[in-house]
């Protein structure tokens, strides 16, 4: 396997990674990109830190595959910020996300932890 | 203003990134940080913006478009720098481009086309039999009566081209018309629809109507009416008679026969008002002919072509047929001819049908017009090479700004795909020009190869093969002058030793370069002489035609065309010799007029084809001699300047009341005698015992009557003062130009005969050179098309010399610093300018002398002729290559050596 061919597989997995918890973070309530950022940044206790590189062009991605819809409202600093909500469609896309998430650690898991089967 | 749509997404996302900014400002200072700390801080983790707004912008799916007008903008502000090449390839592609489709349209139109009709295919000519003395396929109107009954279920349509008719139109000066006569089932049978009104239904042909139904084509309509609504229900006056508009046809339907469309149809029956002048053959004098009634119902006149619907599976059964009905016209044709051998052979004859092309114009125009489109695809091909090398030098002036982009990052691709644009640019300009050109062109091209006699007329629509050749000429252009040398030029790394500063001894230029614009600029000079060669070549074969000896005086004679078919001539012809002899005593009085006679042939194509029999022949006693018949008056002979080689001239005294005489042209004489003496023989029409009738008392020189380019017919002359009848021409012998007579001789004939008009004066020549129209097509064409190349030739050299030897400047100014004389450096230039010369002249002479070889049948001269082309070709284009490098040859002389060494 060649360099850019490692280097794109890396970057499918991360992405598609990155699609399910920018979905997770928006699955209670609409929020805006800094938020989004702190919430995953928050929850994964400092592990995960998403570029903003990462980010912006997921969130515009997400928002062309109508998964989310954006508007514009102030924040509570009275800042104008585009906040970013799911839409139906998105939340199934999250569902079958965090299905298949499910499988692949569970079949991970059971490559790398041979004995913790039953 | 207008705003794009990504103007404002672009901003909005500019202000999302920017809130995100100061949220992560605003909690780094609540956090208790220092704000100008905490902005740096959170400068340093947001990262690029520009890439993440890039990055961002990717993922909008549109970001080609705005490229994409980016790039445009970029690629118009280019052009527009470079207005010389541009015009050039502007022009170069107008011009390619559009010949091609200018040629191709009428190609198409004439060769490809089929009538515009439901199910072409389906549609024949009958071919019943040959009629005897014009071979033409017409049967008379009893026959097609009886063919039609016979089988109800099969369209069958006759029709009769007549003359031109005059049309009086209320308030308006009359026009004239092509006129076609037609059966009544003839638009419903081909399935022609209208565009307003009706056409023809059977009671159409009612005889004897107070005014009749006339179906206008629809584009004669629109000029003479406005709009085809319009001509609906208009009362007109045709030769006469009144007509009243009923119908306009479909605007693409130009009649059946390609290059001849009729302005007018009328029903058959006109025919019956003797109205109307329909061309006809018969049986002969002596088969119960009576010219002056009806033809109807008259079997030995033959005047209807025939034209029938039949799918192609029952083609058979319906022609068996119609063998059986047509058995009886058959016989009586027969019965008319003594030779057994064709007897046996016109009974032994069966019908056939013909496609619908076969009407002489494919077999006519497929060859000059295949020659033309090769023609036409050599300048686009030299178009081509030319914008190709010109590219190659533009892209090595720009080397260095290419290698700068490169090297700041710019893909190759996309450098390609830059400059592509540039081009699709020009091409998509220069096809537009092409298209209006080729519109333009190909009505003009129309014009050329009809004549004085014949005017085409083809249906010129655009079509979607005519697109397709344009959009496929439109792609291959590209290609072979952007796509490719830019491809080349990039991909192979020219850039980037351009961006070195190995400037010195042409260095930035390999040799493989070199050599790639030479062979691009020998090619092109090849074709060149190709076309300038042909161009000589069809030039001369024309000048050849209207040069040569055609037995007559052309360049002095007049002729005069009166209109005397109007009954108060043609009711009494015993007047009209004392009318001509008016008329020629009138016009001879004229000064600068040497001499003047009357002629029954109007022009070319005239001589009616008559047969003769000889008395006291034994061998030739059952056969017809075919030749061309005239009649002529007194001093014809001396008029057209015909040598009268034995014998007499016909004279005052030959009158009705004395022995008929006749006058034998040199070839008709040795047809019928060989090399005895004609002089006092006796010849007829009919067979012995009637073949009498005319004493031979002259034998006149041959003469080229049917046009410059046919070669002299056997002709009987008469005398028309023994057989009176209404001449078609009078011709006057000028002492000068004839043209400057033409206005005394129309007042002279006014004060003859005041009620006498006159429908055209022409010159001679004009009329003999009538039928030059494929020569002179081919002349003018590819006389344009060569100078043409030779332009594109001058420009390619002098668009590569000059960047090469801008390129070369320092080489040369260092040579001159090392002693070099100014004379040198042209030298050198020169010296390469000649060897690219040299290597296209030779290939493109020997492609030269294969193409003529090959074109042979359109050409007159000899092989001398043709290799004399090729040499002045070639000379005119190494003079014109010389002087094209000789400007920059000079001013690379003047580089100024301290100027160089400063610059290093």
């Amino acid at each position: 396997m060649s360099d850019t061919a490692k280097y794109q597989n890396r970057i499918e997995l991360l992405q598609g990674t990155l699609d399910m918890l920018v979905l997770q973070a928006l699955l209670r309530e609409p929020m805006h990109g800094y938020a989004i950022a702190q919430i995953i940044r928050g929850r994964s206790g400092d592990v995960l830190t998403v570029e903003t590189g990462s980010l912006y062009p997921a969130l515009h991605r997400l928002e062309r595959q109508r998964w989310v819809k954006s508007e514009w409202k102030l924040t509570e600093s009275k800042q104008r910020a585009k906040y970013y909500q799911l839409t139906a469609r998105g939340k199934k896309q999250l569902a079958e996300d965090h299905q298949r998430w499910l499988r692949l650690v569970r079949a991970i898991s059971a490559v790398m932890e041979p004995e913790m089967q039953p | 203003m207008m705003r794009w749509p990504w103007e404002q997404a672009k901003e909005n996302l500019s202000e999302e990134l920017d809130a995100h900014l100061q949220m992560a400002i605003a909690e780094r200072v609540a956090d208790g940080e220092d704000p100008a700390q905490a902005r740096a801080a959170a400068l340093r983790q947001l990262g690029n913006v520009p890439l993440i707004e890039d990055a961002t912008r990717e993922r909008w799916g549109w970001l080609w478009l705005e490229n994409f007008l980016h790039d445009t903008r970029y690629a118009l502000r280019q052009l527009r720098r470079a207005p010389a090449f541009t015009a050039t390839a502007l022009l170069t592609l107008a011009f390619g481009i559009g010949a091609n489709l200018g040629v191709f349209q009428l190609l198409y139109a004439v060769v490809l086309a089929e009538l515009p009709i439901p199910h072409p295919e389906d549609v024949v000519r009958i071919h019943a039999a040959r009629t005897p003395f014009d071979q033409s396929w017409t049967v008379s109107y009893p026959a097609y009566q009886r063919l039609r009954a016979a089988t109800p279920d099969v369209p069958m349509m006759a029709t009769a081209y007549a003359e031109d008719a005059t049309l009086e139109l209320p308030n308006r000066a009359p026009i004239r018309g092509s006129c076609m006569l037609v059966s009544d089932n003839y638009f419903s049978g081909l399935g022609v629809v209208p565009a307003a009104g009706r056409l023809f239904v059977q009671t159409d042909e009612r005889m004897g109507q107070d005014e009749w139904p006339v179906v206008l084509r629809h584009d004669f309509a629109r000029t003479t009416f406005g709009t085809a609504q319009q001509a609906l229900g208009q009362h007109i006056v045709i030769n006469g008679r009144a007509f009243q508009v009923v119908g306009v046809t479909q605007q693409r339907f130009l009649g059946d026969v390609t290059g001849f469309p009729p302005d007018i149809w009328i029903p058959l029956a006109l025919e019956s008002t003797g109205a109307f002048a329909v061309p006809w053959d018969s049986l002969g004098p002596g088969y119960d002919v009576h010219l002056g009634k009806p033809w109807y119902n008259q079997p030995t006149i033959f005047w209807l072509s025939l034209t029938a619907r039949i799918p192609p599976k029952r083609r058979a059964a319906v022609l068996a047929h119609w063998d059986q009905v047509f058995r009886s016209d058959r016989e009586v044709m027969a019965e008319a001819t003594a030779d057994p051998a064709v007897k046996a052979a016109l009974l032994r004859a069966k019908i056939g049908t013909a496609a619908l092309s076969e009407n002489g114009m494919r077999e006519r125009f497929t060859v000059p017009l295949t020659l033309l489109m090769a023609l036409s695809a050599s300048i686009f091909l030299v178009g081509c090479l030319n914008l190709a090398n010109l590219q190659l030098a533009r892209l090595h002036a720009r080397a260095h700004e290419l290698s700068v982009s490169m090297a700041l990052g710019a893909n190759s691709g996309r450098l390609i795909r830059q400059i592509v644009l540039e081009d699709a640019l020009l091409v998509t300009g220069g096809s537009v020009g092409a298209f209006v050109l080729g519109r333009t062109a190909s009505s003009i091209l129309v014009r050329w190869a009809s004549s004085h006699n014949v005017l085409f007329a083809f249906d010129l629509h655009p079509n979607l093969p005519l697109a397709a050749l344009g959009v496929g000429l439109m792609l291959l252009s590209l290609l072979s002058f952007s796509i490719l040398p830019a491809t080349l030029f990039i991909r192979t790394g020219a850039v980037q030793t351009a961006g070195s500063r190995a400037k010195v001894a042409g260095i930035s230029q390999t040799a493989r370069q070199r050599l790639r614009s030479n062979v691009l600029l020998s090619t092109q000079v090849s074709l060149s002489l190709l076309l300038s060669t042909m161009s000589g070549c069809f030039a001369a074969t024309l000048v050849h035609w209207e040069t040569i000896d055609v037995g007559m005086d052309r360049e002095h004679v007049l002729i005069v065309r009166p209109e005397l078919h109007q009954s108060r001539y043609t009711d009494h012809p015993e007047m009209l010799p004392r009318l001509y002899s008016r008329i020629q005593e009138r016009l001879q009085a004229l000064p600068g007029v040497r001499s003047a006679a009357v002629e029954m042939c109007g022009g070319i194509h005239c001589g009616w084809i008559t047969a003769l029999y000889v008395h006291g022949r034994n061998y030739l006693r059952d056969v017809q001699v075919h030749g061309q018949e005239d009649h002529v008056g007194l001093g014809f002979f001396s008029t057209l300047g015909i040598p009268i080689l034995r014998g007499r001239d016909f004279s005052s005294s030959d009158t009705d009341r004395t022995q008929p005489v006749a006058i034998l042209s040199r070839s008709y004489a040795r047809q019928l005698f060989g090399d005895a003496d004609p002089i006092g023989q006796w010849v007829g029409y009919e067979p012995a015992p009637h073949d009498q009738k005319f004493l031979v008392v002259g034998e006149a020189a041959d003469a080229r009557v049917n046009g410059a380019e046919r070669e002299a017919p056997p002709v009987v002359y008469m005398d028309i003062n023994q057989i009176p009848a209404p001449v078609n021409s009078i011709r006057v012998r000028a002492v000068g130009d004839p043209r400057q007579l033409a206005e005394s001789v129309r007042q002279a004939l006014r004060e003859v005969d005041a009620t006498l008009p006159v429908d055209e004066i022409v010159p001679l020549s004009t009329e003999l050179d009538g039928d030059l129209g494929t020569e002179k097509l081919l002349a003018r064409l590819a006389g344009i098309y060569a100078s043409l190349t030779l332009l594109l030739v001058v420009i390619g050299f002098y668009g590569v010399m000059s960047s090469r030897t801008s390129r070369r400047r320092s080489e040369f100014g260092i040579r001159l610093a090392l002693g070099a004389t100014r004379r040198h450096i042209q030298l050198l230039i020169l010296g390469q300018t000649a060897r690219i010369l040299l290597a296209g002249i030779l290939p493109g002479a020997l492609l030269s002398v294969f193409a003529v070889r090959t074109a042979s049948h359109f050409l007159y001269g000899s092989t001398g002729a043709s290799l004399l082309a090729v040499v002045v070709a070639g000379l005119i284009l190494a003079l014109a290559g010389c002087v094209a490098a000789f400007i920059p040859a000079r001013r690379a002389a003047q580089a100024d050596p301290s100027e160089t060494l400063r610059l290093e």
